[in-house]
This record gives structure tokens, sequence and C-alpha cells, in this order.
């Protein structure tokens, strides 16, 4: 059992650690003997050489980490030029010797009282916005892409107690997928709903999220549901995924394996429902763990529709590094199972910036103002912990 | 064998499992097109894509070449690049279709399926097939029920077969079967 204030002791011993959410509460990783920051060159090497032969005993026989978007398109062959940002490490994994299990309820008291500024700069205005999002919209039209996902970002300078960020995240929106890292000069605080990868043994699932509705008191799951069936521009959405996820899958699935386990349900959170479907195979004999990964990163519900040319014209668009923003965080066993999310509604903290990036998607009929509008919304939710 | 040339698309490997129900399949990338493999094949399929029939000079010659020697089929983009190379012209449409569902009716009697019959099948494209189109031995044998779009061509004399619908999609009901069907003639 977890002592009294041990997260507190924790937080003050400065000692880098993990936090993952796992079926009924969380798992806390620390003591890490190794730390593996990622490089188009190395990462190929990493992930071949995380499954080691001998089986499974510890529970800590595991790296655990996350890929950044860019190097995740470097791994499947996509060039990203050189943007602007923050210098920070394209993907850092970590060997634990220590796991813990921890509760829901996360009690933690900040020490020091930091006052986070709450002031934000967004990199993409409304008008701005708009230029790009009727340039993508003729891309639609002339059948390079059919729904691709414009990213914005919010950025700030200032100090943040990222453990306490986590605490009150988790508490107001709490997410199957949610981590936290915290290191010497950096911390990621995420709600991740979104699973893209769970293998164990020869089976494997992704459980795309395509569809979020917002809470109120008039509405319940079925009428959700109801939202989501009848809510043509979603369904559409929503489809287009669950075939490319299938596609995805069946790169590495043996041959009538792929099959949808969950087709379209509504999945109920804090304030939010989701629009889910699960689906799943049997991997072919001979899979590597960097097989798995190329098929399935990054994950295509975050980008778009073709992933390869749409992730061309994302690229071409971008100015700025997104960063760990659509990348995946999750663990790689030494037997080979493995578990990966996708990297939203995320906080980057590295050297006192803050960045939360969000995304909404395009597709044919979407309207240039509402997109704003949603990606504003996503990244409230994380602005606020900072007052 | 099957030889699928693989347009770069997220929907490929949906088509690969799906023909590998019936027999060997060899997929390779457009820029990966391996001549040998090729030469081996019985039947050759093009698959979906981005982009437009003339971003993909490749299969368009690749298509010259067999036609009436091995059975081709197109789907979506392949359709569309088969259409191409008959002569006919590739439009965008004013309403685009991605990830929608649509009944669609077979409208011939030369068809190798039950004229008048109607069906779901799963639409991603923004192109279309501009019409009147003809071309020696072709029949668009399937169409929209509401917007009248030709949705399949087949060509039973060479054995050239099209689909603008995805047969592969979870969106299309009986898409093995229908597969199966060209596969067997």
């Amino acid at each position: 059992m977890i002592k009294k204030n041990y997260l507190e002791n924790l937080n003050n011993s400065k000692k880098p650690f993990i936090i993952y959410k796992s079926n009924k509460g969380f798992d806390l990783y620390t003591d890490f003997s190794k730390k593996i920051i990622l490089t188009k060159n190395n990462i190929e090497g990493f992930i071949n050489q995380c499954v080691k032969l001998k089986s499974k005993k510890k529970e800590t026989d595991l790296f655990i980490g996350f890929f950044g978007y860019e190097v995740l398109n470097n791994l499947i062959g996509i060039k990203v030029k050189k943007q602007k940002g923050l210098k920070f490490p394209k993907g850092i994994f970590y060997k634990p010797e220590t796991k813990q299990k921890l509760p829901n309820k996360l009690n933690y008291k900040k020490l020091e009282i930091i006052r986070p500024n709450k002031l934000f700069k967004i990199n993409i205005n409304e008008s701005s916005y708009k230029v790009i999002f009727n340039k993508f919209k003729k891309k639609i039209k002339s059948g390079e892409t059919y729904q691709i996902k414009i990213c914005t970002k919010y950025s700030n300078k200032t100090q943040i107690d990222a453990l306490d960020f986590f605490c009150r995240l988790v508490k107001s929106n709490m997410a199957p997928e949610a981590f936290m890292i915290k290191d010497k000069d950096y911390s990621i605080i995420s709600c991740s709903p979104e699973n893209l990868i769970n293998k164990k043994n020869d089976l494997i699932t992704t459980k795309p999220i395509a569809g979020t509705l917002k809470k109120t008191k008039k509405l319940n799951k079925i009428k959700a549901l109801m939202f989501f069936k009848r809510n043509i521009k979603e369904s559409k959405e929503h489809n287009m995924i669950v075939d490319m996820e299938r596609s995805d899958l069946s790169k590495i699935c043996k041959a009538g394996s792929v099959k949808i386990l969950k087709k379209k349900i509504v999945e109920e959170y804090k304030d939010l429902y989701h629009y889910v479907s699960l689906i799943g195979g049997r991997l072919k004999n001979n899979i590597s763990s960097l097989d798995i990964i190329k098929a399935m990163m990054p994950g295509g519900s975050v980008i778009g529709c073709p992933k390869i040319s749409t992730l061309n014209l994302l690229n071409a668009q971008e100015k700025e590094s997104r960063n760990v923003y659509t990348g995946s965080f999750g663990y790689i066993k030494f037997n080979g199972d493995m578990r990966f999310n996708i990297i939203i509604r995320s906080i980057l903290s590295y050297k006192n910036n803050s960045e939360i990036s969000v995304a909404s998607g395009v597709v044919i009929d979407s309207n240039a103002k509402h997109e704003f509008n949603e990606n504003y919304i996503k990244a409230k939710a994380l602005m606020d912990l900072y007052k | 064998m099957i030889y699928i040339i693989d347009h770069k698309d997220s929907f490929t490997h949906n088509v690969v499992h799906q023909f590998e129900r019936f027999d060997d399949v060899t997929c390779d990338n457009y820029n990966e097109i391996n001549e040998d493999r090729l030469n081996k094949s019985k039947v050759i399929v093009l698959s979906p894509g981005p982009g437009a029939p003339k971003d993909y000079p490749i299969s368009s010659s690749i298509y010259k070449r067999f036609k009436g020697k091995k059975k081709i089929i197109g789907i979506c983009l392949g359709f569309q690049q088969i259409l191409h190379c008959e002569k006919g012209k590739i439009i965008e449409q004013k309403k685009i279709y991605h990830g929608y569902q649509s009944k669609i009716k077979v409208t011939s009697a030369n068809s190798l399926f039950k004229k008048n019959r109607k069906f779901n099948v799963g639409r991603y494209h923004s192109l279309k097939l501009k019409e009147p189109f003809a071309a020696k031995d072709f029949e668009i044998t399937m169409r929209c029920v509401i917007s009248n779009v030709a949705m399949a061509i087949e060509n039973n004399k060479e054995n050239v077969y099209g689909f603008q619908f995805h047969p592969e999609s979870f969106l299309t009901e009986n898409g093995n079967l229908l597969i199966k069907k060209i596969l067997s003639v």
C-alpha cells in the first residue's frame, strides 16, 4: 500500500516518475535504470531491442515512454521539414525498476505555491485558420484527402507543478489512457481517452474515437447514440476511421481475422460522450514490435485519411513542431506485449514553456468557425488548470 | 495469384484481406512494382487511393499492357483509372461522398449480377465519371439509386471490372460475394 504523503515525498525527491492509468487505478513507475532519447537514427534499433528473449518475469520488464509525432513520420518514411518550436526530444523511453499501484483518487497537496501564468497565445488565429481550412477543403474536393485535422497550438511561458495539474485533471476528466511523465527538465500531462494499440500474445486491438458530444442535462447515453447516428457528418467521419483502422490492422493480422468487435458505441465520460469502435485481429506469425508500430502509428483518427497523403499535406502546411502531440505514449514489455495510446488532450511543459495542442477535423461539410471554436473548447479544459 | 497495386491508400489492406479469402495475394506499393510477380499473376487489382488517375501513369501503362490478357479489377481510384485509360473523363462532383453509405442498383441485364438488385455500399470518392461515356465492350452496370452516378463497369469480353464504391468497406453488404463472383468467371 502507498503511504500517506507518498506523492508529496516523491515529487519533492525530484526523482523522475511516470503515472499511467490502469484498470482499477494508476500504475506508478519509478527508479529508472535507463533513459533512451530517440532520434530518427536510433528508433528502429531501440524498438527491436525492447523484446528480450528471456521470458517475462518481473512487472518492470518493460520500456515505458513516448514517441513524438515527427519520429513516427520518419519511421514510415515521411519527411518533416525543419519546423519552429521548442527543441524538445523526439521520443524518450525509460526502464523502470519499481512499479507501484495508486488508487483512482490521487491525494496530493502541493507544497510550494506556484502561480502559473494563465495567459496563452495561439499560433493560428481565426482568419489564418480559415485560410488553411479552405485550402484543405479544396484538397478534399480534388480527392487528395478525405478528412484532415488542423492542429492549433496554445502556448505560454510559466512554471507549473505537473503533479498538481495531473491530479486536478484526472479529478475532472478521468480518461482510460491518462498519463503523466515528470523528469528534470520536462513534464507531460494528458487525459487521453484513446487507446491505439493493445497487444497481448497474438491478439491486438485498437479503439478509435471519432465523434465527441458535450454532456448536457437533457442528454443520456441513448440520446447521445441517436445524435451520432442521425448526424451524417459525425457518422461519415467515424466510418472512415473504422475502415482505415481495419486496413492498418490488416497489414499485420491474419487474413480474415480483423473484426469490428464493438461497432459505433457511445462511451460516457464525466463531461463528454465519445463515439467509439473497437477493432481487433490476430497477428500473423513473425510480426515484430517494429512492424506493429509502423502499421499503426501515427494513429489515424487524429491525422485524417488516407494517412500518407494527409500527413504530407499536414507537414507541408505546419510551421511549428507538434512535439508529443498526436504521438503515442505507452510501453513495450520484454515479452513483446504492448499498450500505446494517442497523445491528445495533453500539456507539454519544457524548460518553463507550456504547450497545449488541439486539432479538429475538416471533412467536406465542416464549417471553419465551428471547428476553430471546437479547438478552443478542447484546449480550454486544459488551460483552466492554470487558474 | 492476385497482384494488388497499392496507390498508398488507407483502405488497401482491407482489399488485400478480402481477396485473400479466395486466392494468394501479393500487394506492392505503386512505386515498387515487382515485374516478376506482376507477370506471374492471374489477376491485377488497382487499389483505391488519393488523387486522380492522371497522378498514376504507371498504373495506366500496366492496365494498357495487360488488358485482355489478365483479369483486371479496379476499386474506387482503380475504377477511375480504368475509365481514364478508356478515354473517360473523371471530374469533381458537387456532392462528395466520404464514408457514406448509399443504395445502389444493378442497371444492366448483361451484368454478372442480377438486374434491379439493390444493395448498400460504402463510398469514398471526390471524383466521378463524366457521362455520357462509351468504350468498346464496356458497360456501366450499377448506379447510385439517388444520384444515378456510375458505380460499376463490366467488360465481360476482356474481363475488366471496376467498382466506384468499396466492396471491402464494412459499409458494403455482400462485398465478399461480389468479389467471389468476379474472380470465379
